[in-house]
């Protein structure tokens, strides 16, 4: 006896739905090449540390690099359309150029990535990405009211 | 989460129950609960400001992600042991990773918010975004792979194959933050000896837990039992036929 | 204010998402349902 599925009434339907998973499927397997690519092709290390730069094997100076450090307090300043600062990161300290304002909550004494090329021992960046660190401490309201936010008062916390 | 009545039977009630109907009340009030403090009650971070308060969504969100990862594995090893053989297991496996990838999804979501506003970029290929997004990827394709066809024991068979070795990358994520420099913060709570985090906000984010907790029980339960409806339905069809094809063969 | 639409935006994403996907199941339960007798619901 022939037991092989046959067409039902609503076969259009489900013919229809046969060919989704399918597409998902090349999808996933694109998308999927993309990621593996892109971790590979950017460096899995996503930043080196100040003090990495020219000792540690892919961060060489001259290269494309993205460098963690704290913003150095007091060295924040505007000249023009540029924002230069400093970085530091145990004990090595970094001059940064950068082209237009910082986004994100970038302020002194927090730790930041640049992305860039140090050129003539100033790292010119083109990409700021503010790295918060895990931890989450209530914002002083009394602070707040008198600095308005403004950590110039407040010491530079050891955050790195 | 269902208007309903208490007949018993009537079709607005299919997947749900007497528990079910208490528990998506227990979450609304928990949504509601979480939503107020989350957004009024908690203070501002003191380096994030009022963006902190994303953490409480984005948060539970990654982990009950994983959770439901790591129960579509377990229930998938449970199918594939003889002795524990059903077909619920299979539709547990597939309910789950359905809810997983819609909270993987509402995290990558929050979390692109997130960086936006703290670190000033939605994405960046960074180990542990990029190792999320594959992970995401990962169990889109296994929800294609269970609807490829095939009888119902072909298809647990396939997926749960499948749900075993897409369960691995869940330590590769979590821990993508340890392994490598990474632009995203390293774990607050989870695994980390000292949390460092105001009490009040931690409470927020436990909330957040449970909250997300309920929310993926109340959906487990009920798609769940619609993949068994479904399962039924497809049967129900299947008998049919070869009756029909009997009919003309006798 | 910037931050205040991307904050309230996580939450709405967060609860519209989990909202529409508990309706979907809902909704489509329903219709099989029709196609299926209550006494093969085991968990009713």
């Amino acid at each position: 006896m022939d037991l092989t599925p046959r067409p039902v009434a609503d076969s259009g339907s489900r013919r229809r739905r046969r060919w989704l998973p399918i597409a998902v499927l090349t999808l996933v397997i694109a998308a999927g090449g993309v990621i593996v690519t892109q971790f590979l092709t950017s460096a899995i290390d996503y930043y080196c540390n100040v003090d990495e730069i020219g000792a540690k094997d892919g961060c060489e100076a001259g290269r494309r690099l993205r460098v963690q450090g704290v913003v150095d307090e007091g060295t924040v300043s505007e000249d023009g359309t540029a924002t230069t600062f400093s970085i530091s990161f145990g004990a090595v300290s970094m001059p940064v150029r950068y082209e237009g304002e910082p986004g994100g909550i970038f302020k002194e004494c927090i730790p930041v990535v640049v992305h860039g090329i140090l050129e003539d021992g100033v790292f010119d960046g083109d990409r700021i990405e503010v790295k918060h660190s895990n931890e989450y401490k209530a914002e002083n309201p009394d602070r707040v009211a008198a600095d308005d936010g403004e950590s110039k008062g407040s010491a530079c916390s050891p955050s790195a | 989460m269902t208007a309903s009545t208490a007949t018993t039977g009537r079709p607005d009630r299919v997947t749900g129950t007497p528990f079910t109907r208490a528990l998506g009340i227990v979450t609304l009030v928990g949504v509601l609960w979480l939503s107020w403090f989350g957004l009024f009650v908690t203070p501002a971070d003191v380096n994030q400001g009022e963006s902190v308060r994303i953490m409480y969504a984005h948060v539970p969100g990654a982990w009950l992600a994983y959770l439901a990862f790591v129960v579509t594995g377990i229930s998938s090893a449970a199918y594939l042991w003889r002795r524990t053989r059903s077909l619920t297991w299979d539709r547990i496996a597939g309910a789950s990773a359905e809810i997983g990838v819609l909270f993987m999804g509402i995290s990558l979501v929050t979390g692109s918010l997130w960086g936006r506003l703290t670190w000033g970029t939605f994405w960046t290929w960074d180990a542990r975004l990029t190792t999320t997004a594959f992970l995401f990827v990962t169990y889109v394709g296994y929800l294609a792979v269970r609807n490829l066809g095939g009888s119902h024991h072909q298809r647990a068979r396939r997926s749960a194959v499948l749900a075993l070795l897409a369960v691995l990358e869940i330590p590769l994520v979590h821990f993508s933050v340890e392994l490598w420099n990474s632009l995203h913060q390293e774990a607050s709570v989870a695994g980390n000896t000292d949390v460092t985090m105001d009490g009040l906000m931690l409470f927020t984010l436990f909330l957040g837990v449970i909250v997300f907790t309920l929310m993926y029980v109340w959906l487990l339960l009920h798609r769940q039992r619609a993949l068994a409806l479904q399962d039924l339905v497809d049967d129900t069809g299947l008998d049919l036929a070869i009756a029909a094809r009997r009919a003309e063969v006798g | 204010m910037d931050d205040l639409g991307f904050i309230v935006g996580s939450y709405a994403v967060t609860l519209v998402a989990v909202g529409l996907f508990a309706w979907s199941v809902v909704r489509r339960s329903r219709r099989l349902a029709e196609q299926v007798p209550p006494e093969d619901r085991p968990w009713t």
